[in-house]
């Protein structure tokens, strides 16, 4: 019985000592925030909304790809032979649903939705918190930064791929396509919210989404449905803003003259904050760590990368005396470093033979040698110009609407050119300045595509590049949406995809 | 719990009132084949508690004999003999050594007997360890044990181990236990300093690591001292290795002219450099020196044994600026004080990786494949002295020689894994024992690069530094009681109970900054930088229960049940229920079989259930991600938003395993061999699913699921055949395996799932989840051909498409709908071997040895990511000298129809990654080592040494295969099942000569 004794001593030791306390395993993980816990400061709110923004960032979209795969399908640039092979599909169309590209462009858009869902789904909790934590005033400005950024993603999408799947709040189930007129809607339901809530200009921060920038987008967004009198509605809003002086130009692509008196939205970049993990796939859509670079000006610079270069086309369709050329190109005797150097033929010099001019937009040149540090300027991606010009387009295209108040719309575009306005006030004649206008104004800015396959006249500007007309206005959905969303199959993907 | 543990007691009661009838004392000496004597032997009167050991000098003497009873004489590592007495009263015995049956084979918590073994278990021994000069110890396992794949990568990397094929799709390694201390790899382990490794591989072995052993239990015993005087034993070998095979890429002349057929005439810029032609891949292979020496010294009294060894290993890569050092230390002692034992296994290792570099992302020999031959390696004039390419060359390879050699990566790391215990014997077979594990590391993993300026494209105009520190320990409290009995003389009982508790945590800092003003200086700054840490934590409490019957040798029943709890669950599913049961019967035990040819019959099988919880910590509970970034108004904008989906409803991976198994021996053991078939089944495995892209960082990508099924099959054969004829002695043993999975189901809503690695980052996965098909089989495009005219195309596209032309690959359009998409891929390989082999043959003639090892796979398909830089054409790099064999297209025609490559710059599908041109047959045989030994003899030596051996070896000096990649045998990406069969370019394995001298003072 002793030994018993002595047993059972010594078990129960054993069994104090690793005893079957169990709520030892409830372990929370002290590395993350909780979503429970959060939404309960101004600070937490707008780091909310900042997420959403920061999105615009990725190599999917400014950082990096965005501007290749727009002015390659416009052929306002042409690739050099090192241009790389998931890039080069978009100068002859040849693109499928396996492309990077188009994969990091989708993804880019919805995690920046859903980090706008984030913001919106939380909204009973950030109107829930008293008026000395946030005013109600700021409470609706932040929900209207979620509303906006929302809409400038869903408007990315529509753009590219046509019918979307929408979500209007986060979850973790696919969706279904959805007809383009009811993302349209969604887009302008939001705008709307946006254009009532968000604070003005010069009373917001720059680089914050303003008043004026929900109704430049609301007005593109009509614009784009052909609504024309809504659309000059939303344009007559946009106010306070004029265009830079003529011969200031440039003003509008450089780092220093950022948010000047043109500027309604840019996206923002500042290399001082950090350029993170440089080719790492963190940066591709998800928007984390400190990428607050873009690559452009390394990789279409003519003393850097030099993949891309202007096309023959679009530098033929300046005309004499055009002060633009010289701000957008540059060629063999442009100056550059503060005007210490002087561009020489054999800066344009590729393996293909000797290009006629590199860009000059949004590069760096114009204070520094080369691109290596990557580049800190904004993408100035509405900006008053933009505005004027469609506004006149609404014009033309109204009902009722006056040519004459198109012509002098278009006028004070070519007057900051340095050139002479002599347009016919005939719909027609309107229409082919517009079009010509708003191919050198906004040549290298990611318009012209969206111009042309809205107007309709893709298919005989870009005849003969592998545009097939009934396809190639659309991207098809990427394989990683068709393979992991079982409401979108591989057979519902758009037309000849 | 507690009624569980007083039925323990109950039956340890009952079974201590035996007691045994005693008559006479029998003595002897127990002694090697080569007659030293053998101190610690076990002498047993089967079916009783009667049992001695031998002293130092082999002697031993056991009462209560009765001339009737067996004797069992037993050694680790050498055959039992059993013997009955009779008259005699001095009985002298030579144990001779087994060619694969360990007399005693350890188990989990324990050893047990070969012949009571009812599971599936693989052993490795010391002496083969020994026959090949190894770095790691996994390695030993390569071939030898039936059913175990192992893939070695890099100098210093941890191996890929598999057993019995994929049953995940997370991490598939097996858990690895040192004696009794669990650990995930053997990385701090002196292969020197192993007694044995055995291999557990069905449920009825490995169910009582529960919720670790889903993939397997490697289970490893270091070398303990040894009654006697002191034995110091001295090894070292020094070798040469190195990469042969290279693949053929364009030299300066023949790149010129394909550029000029893409359309970039390069001719001007080649005569800059004078016209070199380098070989790339010349420079970033090169002889590696390997080393290493080793010392132990084991002594024992009575009472007490000890060991004490040290190695010191370095080998310089392969592939420049890559290597691995390691010191390593170990301490194992044991110390009896009445019925207490105690004892102490402490190993202690420091190692430094240079790591094989890489940069944007691509491996060294990737860039060293496209790098145009025509520049020089080293260019004076650029900042940093390498030269690279410029816009004007049209091709952006990076130098791989700077990318190797610029600055420096070294990783620091630390191991201590030991372990402290105590034995008490309480009763008479009833043991208690205490034991308290440590598995403990740092590593600090630090990078390097000073600025440099190669040409245009590469370049860094400030120093940048990066380091990782990370620091873990887990520490495992094991608390078990053992009763072991036999009830009328017959009845074999053993029972053990066992508590144990694991409490893991660990943390990293990583840090990088970046430094303009200099290079001089390697170590961070606040400059421009990030800082960053994380801590985590995991616990888990089990408890184990094992049963183990025999009724005199001849019918074996095993039973054990473990219940785990891991905090990586939620409190709704925490804890799993995991048993197991087996069955054997020892034919040749049996009357009827006395005048047999089998000296060993024995017919086993086992069912049983394990669990797997190896998936990241906390993925129970939502998270927030506090990393987004924005400017604005000139300063940080930080953002917060949703990050990893949560799954408050994971549970664990479980599987059922049923084993099989037949054990033979025949001729007196000169033939042995055994057969085994399993066929198991893991449910509800964890992955963490592609979330559709549209929902966004809702779900951060993936979230963990409980999401499919898999069944996986397969037998193994291991035969051995051992002989002697005067001083010849030789043996044989062969092993085969088989393995085969299929996903059997997959989650409700989920019909497919795509991953795994690709050749560059954003191209398309190809490794597929579906239902009946392999688990990650390749999924992509067939192809037939090239279009040699616009009239095939047509036939296949209808007129007016333009994406695809003439030149291009035929890519079959399975679904007939005109255009090529996603639903035209299909089964393209299957990366699983059809079967796994090893021969091992061993010879001894006079003082002579000899050993060869060959190993093989067979029936496998790799997916060869090389060929996209080799063949692929899709923008101007340097290739394989079989892009002159591509399709030449003239309006519209090509004009070479038998060309073997599609047009240069084709087709956007042509190289899309989901391709069948990237899939190649991946079986090898494979001669991994061939040794010959020389052992002095003579008197002269005997008075200063008891042995002194000489061998020169050489190591995978001859490959069959024909896949057409540097090393059919790759090295995984990663431990995740979908990286199974992918060659993207990592260091292939290399040959070697190596020369040897092993000393016992």
């Amino acid at each position: 019985m002793r030994k018993i004794k002595y047993i059972l001593t010594v078990l129960s030791g054993v069994l104090a000592l690793t005893s079957c306390d169990t709520s030892e395993l409830e372990l929370s993980n002290p590395n993350t925030l909780s979503p429970d816990t959060f939404f309960k400061t101004k600070d937490q709110v707008q780091s909310a909304v900042n997420a959403s923004y920061a999105n615009l960032q990725t190599r999917g979209l400014y950082g990096r790809n965005f501007s290749f795969a727009m002015d390659l399908m416009s052929q306002e640039t042409l690739g050099n032979p090192q241009l790389e092979g998931n890039k080069k599909p978009f100068q002859d169309f040849s693109f499928n649903a396996g492309n990077d590209i188009i994969q990091y462009y989708w993804e880019s858009c919805y995690i920046g939705i859903s980090r706008a869902n984030f913001v919106l789904d939380n909204e009973a909790k950030i109107n829930a918190l008293t008026e000395l934590v946030l005013p109600q005033e700021q409470k609706n400005k932040f929900l209207g930064e979620a509303h906006f950024l929302r809409a400038y993603y869903y408007f990315l999408l529509v753009k590219r791929f046509g019918d979307l799947p929408i979500y209007k709040t986060n979850n973790i189930i696919g969706n279904a396509r959805s007809p383009k007129a009811e993302v349209y809607a969604l887009i302008e339901e939001d705008l709307v919210f946006a254009s009532q809530n968000l604070l003005a200009r010069g009373v917001e921060t720059a680089g914050r989404a303003t008043k004026e920038a929900a109704y430049a987008y609301l007005g593109k967004v009509l614009l784009y449905q052909k609504k024309y009198d809504q659309a000059l509605t939303a344009f007559n809003n946009v106010t306070g803003f004029s265009l830079e002086d003529k011969g200031s130009f440039y003003n509008n692509f450089m780092e220093e003259t950022e948010h000047g008196k043109e500027s309604i939205f840019e996206i923002e970049f500042d290399a001082k904050n950090g350029t993170g993990d440089q080719w790492g796939s963190q940066g591709d859509s998800g928007g984390t760590g400190f990428e607050e670079a873009t690559l452009r000006g390394q990789e279409y610079g003519n003393l850097s990368w030099y993949n891309v270069y202007p096309s023959d086309d679009l530098l033929d369709s300046y005309e004499t005396g055009d002060n633009r050329f010289g701000d957008t190109f540059y060629l063999p005797g442009s100056p550059y470093l503060e005007g210490k150097k002087v561009m020489v033929a054999s800066n344009f010099t590729t393996s293909a033979g000797i290009r006629r001019a590199g860009w000059k937009k949004y590069q760096n040149y114009y204070i520094r040698e080369d691109e290596a540090l990557r580049s800190s300027i904004n993408f100035k991606v509405m900006r008053y110009a933009d505005v004027l010009l469609m506004k006149a387009e609404c014009e033309n295209q109204r009902d009722g609407g006056s040519q004459t108040a198109a012509i002098a719309y278009i006028k004070q575009v070519r007057d900051r050119a340095n050139l002479t306005t002599n347009i016919a006030p005939t719909k027609e004649a309107v229409f082919a300045a517009i079009v010509h206008e708003r191919k050198v104004e906004l040549a290298g800015e990611q318009s012209r595509f969206d111009d042309i396959i809205r107007w309709g006249i893709a298919g005989t500007e870009l005849q003969g590049t592998g545009f097939t007309a009934g396809k190639s206005e659309l991207w098809p959905i990427p394989n990683r949406e068709t393979s992991s969303n079982p409401n979108i199959k591989p057979s519902d993907n758009n037309p000849g995809y | 719990m507690l009624k569980i543990k007083i039925a323990l007691i109950g039956l340890l009661i009952t079974g201590s009132q035996h007691l045994i009838a005693q008559s006479k004392t029998i003595q002897g000496v127990v002694t090697d084949p080569s007659g030293f004597p053998l101190p610690g032997a076990s002498i047993n009167v089967e079916g009783t508690q009667n049992s001695a050991s031998t002293d130092f000098d082999g002697k031993y003497s056991l009462k209560g004999v009765n001339p009737t009873d067996k004797i069992t004489f037993s050694y680790v590592g050498l055959i039992s003999q059993t013997i009955t007495p009779g008259q005699r009263s001095s009985i002298n015995v030579t144990l001779v050594l087994s060619t694969q049956n360990l007399s005693e084979v350890v188990v989990a918590y324990g050893t047990q007997k070969r012949t009571k073994v009812t599971g599936a278990i693989s052993t490795v021994s010391s002496k083969d360890i020994a026959a090949v000069p190894i770095t790691n110890a996994e390695s030993a396992l390569q071939g030898r044990a039936a059913g175990v794949t192992v893939v070695n990568g890099a100098p210093g990397s941890n191996p890929t181990v598999t057993i019995r094929g994929l049953a995940t799709m997370g991490n598939s390694a097996p858990l690895y236990v040192i004696d009794g201390v669990l650990t995930s790899n053997l990385s701090g382990l002196s292969p020197n300093d192993i007694e044995s490794i055995s291999v557990l591989k069905d449920a009825s072995t490995t169910a009582l690591y529960g919720s670790k052993a889903f993939n397997g239990v490697i289970v490893v015993t270091t070398k303990k001292g040894k009654k006697g005087a002191g034995q110091l034993t001295f090894g070292t070998y020094i070798g040469g290795q190195e990469i042969t095979k290279r693949y053929s890429v364009l030299n300066t002349q023949q790149y010129l002219q394909y550029a000029k057929d893409l359309g970039s005439d390069l001719t001007a810029r080649a005569a800059e450099f004078g016209n070199t032609s380098t070989n790339w891949q010349d420079q970033i292979f090169q002889t590696g020196l390997m080393q290493d020496y080793n010392l132990s010294f084991s002594s024992g009294t009575e009472k007490s044994t000890s060991r004490y060894s040290a190695e010191y290993l370095k080998q310089v890569g392969a592939v420049i600026n890559t290597g691995f050092e390691r010191y390593s230390f170990r301490a194992n002692n044991t110390q009896d004080i009445g019925k207490l034992k105690v004892g102490s296994n402490i190993g202690v290792s420091f190692s430094t990786i240079n790591p094989e570099r890489s940069a944007g992302g691509r491996t060294l020999l990737e860039h060293a494949i496209k790098m145009a031959p025509y520049f020089p390696v080293y260019n004076e004039e650029n900042l940093g002295g390498y030269q690279g390419p410029s816009a004007v060359d049209g091709n952006d390879a990076e130098n791989p020689v700077r990318v190797a050699n610029l600055g420096y990566q070294k990783i620091n790391n630390l191991s201590l894994i030991g372990n402290i215990y105590a034995e008490l014997e309480i009763l008479k077979g009833l043991k208690f024992r205490s034991q308290v594990s440590l598995d403990y590391f740092t590593s600090k993993d630090h990078t390097f690069v000073p600025s440099y300026q190669d040409g245009s494209y590469h370049k860094q105009a400030f120093s940048t530094t990066a380091e990782t520190n990370s620091q873990g320990q887990t520490i495992v409290f094991d608390n078990s009681l053992n009763y072991k009995t036999t009830i009328a003389g017959k009845h074999n009982l053993e029972v053990l109970g066992v508590i144990t508790k694991i409490d893991g945590k660990s943390q990293s800092l990583v840090a990088g900054s970046r430094y303009n003003i200099s290079d001089e200086i390697d170590q961070l700054r606040y400059n421009e930088g990030n800082l960053g840490s994380a801590n985590y934590e995991e616990k888990n409490i089990g408890y184990i229960v094992r049963i183990n019957y025999d009724y005199n040798d001849k019918y074996l029943l095993a039973v054990s049940g473990r219940r785990d709890a891991s905090s990586r669950f939620g409190s709704n599913n925490r804890w799993g229920n995991f048993y197991s049961v087996a069955l054997g019967w020892n034919i040749a035990k049996e009357s009827f079989m006395e005048n047999s040819v089998f000296s060993t019959l024995k017919l086993r099988a086992s069912t049983g259930t394990t669990g797997n919880d190896r998936i990241e910590n906390y993925q129970y509970s939502s998270t927030l991600i506090a990393n987004y970034n924005y400017p604005i108004g000139g300063a940080n904008a930080p953002g917060v938003s949703l990050g990893v989906a949560a799954n408050p409803n994971l549970k664990w991976e479980s599987k059922l395993d049923r084993n099989i198994g037949v054990d033979f021996g025949f001729l007196e053991e000169r033939i042995t061999g055994s057969f085994e078939y399993f066929n198991n089944k893991s449910s509800d495995i964890l992955f963490a699913v592609p979330l559709p892209a549209s929902v966004g960082s809702a779900g951060g990508g993936t979230q963990i699921q409980n999401i499919a099924d898999v069944k996986v099959s397969g037998y193994e054969i291991s035969l051995g055949y051992n002989d002697r004829k005067g001083d010849f002695t030789w043996s044989a043993v062969a092993n085969l395996g088989t393995s085969k999975n299929e996903v059997v189901s997959l989650a409700p809503g989920v019909t497919s799932v795509l991953g795994g690695p690709v050749p560059r980052a954003g191209l398309e996965n190809f490794s597929r989840l579906e239902v009946g098909q392999p688990l990650f089989y390749f999924y992509g495009y067939q192809t037939n051909g090239i279009y040699q005219n616009q009239a095939e195309v047509d036939a296949v596209f209808g007129p007016g498409q333009t994406a695809v032309k003439p030149g291009d690959i035929r890519i079959i359009d399975r679904d007939g709908n005109k255009i090529i998409n996603s639903g035209d891929k299909t089964n393209i390989g299957n990366p699983y071997p059809d079967f796994t082999y090893g021969l091992n043959l061993n010879a001894a003639y006079k003082n002579f040895d000899f050993n060869c090892f060959i190993s093989g796979v067979q029936g496998n398909d790799i997916y060869n990511a090389n060929t996209f830089d080799l063949q692929g054409m899709n923008r101007l790099f340097n290739a394989s000298t079989d892009v002159l064999d591509r399709a030449v297209v003239v309006n519209g025609t090509v004009t070479n129809p038998s060309a073997s490559l599609p047009r240069a710059q084709g087709a956007d599908i042509n190289w899309s990654s989901a391709n069948q041109r990237y899939i190649e047959d991946g079986s090898y045989t494979r001669l991994k080592n061939i040794a010959i030994g020389y052992t002095l003899s003579g008197d002269a030596f005997k008075t200063y040494f008891s042995k002194v051996r000489f061998y020169l070896s050489g190591q995978n000096l001859i490959t069959i295969t024909k896949y057409t990649g540097l090393d059919p045998e790759i090295a995984r990406a990663d431990a995740n099942a979908n990286s199974a069969g992918i060659d993207l370019g990592r260091y292939p394995q290399p040959k070697s000569i190596i020369f040897g001298l092993d000393v016992t003072f």
